[in-house]
């Protein structure tokens, strides 16, 4: 999901009306999988697809080319972040929406920095989930408290084990307070208030901090791809 | 399959000492060899051969008896310990009755001569490091009588008797210890192995349901709104309890914290914590999260019904925060002092109590309309720990 995906979704999305998004479910789990549909259906997107596992999620994807895909990462045998990499990777318009359960910590930071923007739990109400997806149709970041927690936690960690000898990235002071506040449940508007920055400064910072992470585990990618012989591809190390 | 991780571990367990059995049985027939070739050569000067025959037939009957015992571990027990030290001491004390007076001055070797060391050896690895020094120390008494008298060689040989019965007691201590710690990895890694199965089946099945039921509910409104309502709650416990790792502590005491916030989370508690674990000694863990309680239950007293609080957990390395914070109406100013003046044990007075006995700081932010917020600095490594050391 880079910039130019995000300056393409904007116009168009600003030109009709914001129930058009069109969405895929990936659950492995068919009443949830339906039921979410159904919400969201009711409300007024466009369900082009379900999927029940990874690899069909990428390749339905790949023809149905949705605005934005609800990720499960438990899926039955197959792997939600590899898919979240696999969708984001060759459909840069599409964004994906982690929608998981809560206590799959790792798994959701690899989703994200697979490329997922956004992270919402599953005992979410279907208001939240409905303003989510709209969120992440435009390109917002979908940042829950819990994600924040996550993401703060990950720089740390990238901080504290580096050897100096590979660049990781670092949040910058700004970043890393307004982070905090998100973790801490504050809205966008109270921590604006409170950082006396505008609401957009708080959007921006907080989607730096995913980017950084994405860009860092795409590099790590190709390099690894590198280093075992493998073919990158140059939309990779790009 | 849950019973063979636990048999492999009874296994590893009772097989952990027999390499040292078998040390043993190995060192029993060489000695006992070496005791054959000394009385070769000294039978002819004996005082009373026949006795020097009778203490060797009875050493070659034990030495076979102890070899066939020790090899299996249904023959490794104390009754045999026991009479194996009494035979060794009594064949001693005949050694001196069959050498004669010239031979043990000289010195001549004792019939029993270093096949004596035997029976130290399987009391240390049946008793450990105690049972070994002691026997060592017995048998070298008993030769000293036997011999008569004391000297640099015989004082040297005490030595080294008892250092073997300390040292093999050692190693058969170890190799126990190290088979339960075997056997608890083990245990660790099946109960961690029914935990996933467990959440997998929940996750697939009842948490699946009970989400459904609660987005229904909440459309329908009314009392299915109430029941949606409930099942929400339970979901997400549900998913808390599923998610929370089991908590075995690892050998040097220390726990991760994460999984006893996790468990805090209800519909209004958001816990943010990192995905890496969070390590802390068990009574600091212990301590923070019933911090967060404490701090969580003021919120359900004064914040009102509707409010929502977060948690967060972050691990700065050689500090770990913890943050509580709510969205109700705010401590307005000087309530806090005010009671904490008037002695109450309200929650400031407990709160920065635990933390304080930690070594860490408190600090909280609050203001009327605007909530509260705690946030616990507790530094890593404490230089003096109350109550850590039980």
């Amino acid at each position: 999901m880079g910039s130019p995906g995000a300056a393409q979704a904007a116009p168009a999305q600003g030109g009709r009306a914001m129930t058009n998004v069109s969405v895929m479910v990936v659950d492995d789990h068919p009443i949830w999988r339906d039921g979410v549909a159904r919400d969201l259906t009711e409300r007024g997107f466009e369900v082009l697809a379900t999927a029940g596992d990874g690899e069909s999620a990428v390749r339905i994807a790949r023809t149905v080319r949705p605005d934005v895909v609800l990720m499960d990462l438990n899926l039955d045998g197959s792997s939600g972040v590899a898919a979240t990499l696999g969708i984001t990777t060759e459909l840069p318009d599409t964004q994906v929406l982690v929608l998981s359960a809560s206590g799959e910590h790792s798994d959701v930071l690899e989703a994200v920095k697979a490329g997922a923007s956004g992270y919402l739990v599953k005992s979410a109400s279907v208001e939240e989930l409905v303003d989510a997806v709209r969120r992440t149709a435009v390109g917002d970041a979908v940042f829950t408290a819990g994600l924040a927690g996550l993401v703060l936690g990950e720089y740390r960690r990238m901080a504290a084990s580096g050897d100096g000898a590979e660049p990781t990235p670092r949040l910058t002071e700004r970043e890393t307070e307004v982070l905090r506040l998100v973790a801490k449940g504050l809205t966008a508007r109270q921590i604006a208030t409170r950082l006396v920055i505008s609401h957009r400064t708080v959007e921006n910072h907080v989607q730096s901090t995913l980017r950084k992470l994405q860009l860092h585990n795409r590099v790590e990618l190709a390099r690894y791809a590198i280093e075992h012989g493998l073919d990158a591809d140059p939309e990779e190390t790009a | 399959m849950p019973a063979s991780p636990s048999g492999a571990g009874a296994r590893a367990i009772a097989d952990n000492t027999t390499p040292l059995w078998l040390g043993a049985v190995t060192l029993r027939i060489v000695t006992f060899l070496f005791a054959v070739g000394v009385f070769s050569l000294h039978r002819h000067g004996y005082a009373m051969p026949c006795l020097g025959w009778a203490t060797l037939g009875a050493m070659t009957v034990w030495t076979a008896l102890t070899c066939y015992w020790f090899v299996r571990p249904s023959g490794r027990r104390l009754n045999v310990v026991i009479v194996d030290v009494l035979l060794t001491t009594a064949l001693i004390i005949a050694s001196h009755y069959v050498l004669s007076g010239e031979q043990l001055i000289r010195p001549v070797p004792l019939v029993t001569t270093i096949w004596a060391s035997g029976c130290v050896v399987s009391s240390a690895v049946y008793g450990g490091r105690a049972a070994g020094t002691v026997s060592g120390a017995w048998i070298s008494l008993v030769s000293i009588w036997a011999r008569g008298y004391f000297d640099t060689d015989i004082a040297r040989d005490t030595v080294l008797l008892s250092g073997i019965g300390f040292v093999v007691g050692l190693a058969a201590v170890t190799a126990r210890h190290s088979a339960e710690q075997l056997a608890r990895a083990l245990r660790a890694e099946a109960a961690t192995k029914e935990r996933e199965r467990l959440a997998r089946a929940v996750h697939d099945s009842v948490l699946q349901v009970l989400a459904r039921v609660r987005r229904r509910g909440a459309e329908l409104g009314g009392e299915a709104a109430e029941l949606a309502r409930l099942s929400g709650e339970q979901e997400i416990a549900l998913r808390s309890l599923v998610s929370a790792a089991p908590q075995e502590s690892t050998v040097d005491g220390e726990v991760d914290l994460r999984p006893q916030l996790q468990l805090l989370a209800t519909p209004r508690v958001q816990v943010s914590v990192p995905a890496t674990q969070v390590m802390l000694p068990a009574v600091a863990a212990s301590e923070l999260s019933a911090v967060a309680r404490e701090a969580l239950s003021n919120v359900d007293k004064h914040a009102g019904p509707d409010a929502r609080a977060w948690v967060l957990l972050e691990d700065l390395g050689k500090e770990v925060v913890l943050s509580v914070r709510d969205d109700g109406p705010g401590i307005p100013p000087g309530r806090l002092a005010a009671a904490e003046g008037e002695g109450h044990m309200g929650v400031a007075y407990s709160i920065r109590g635990r933390v304080a006995e930690l070594g860490g700081e408190v600090s909280l932010y609050t203001a009327a309309g605007e909530g509260t917020e705690w946030e616990v600095r507790v530094p890593r490594r404490q230089p003096r720990r109350k109550g850590v050391v039980r």
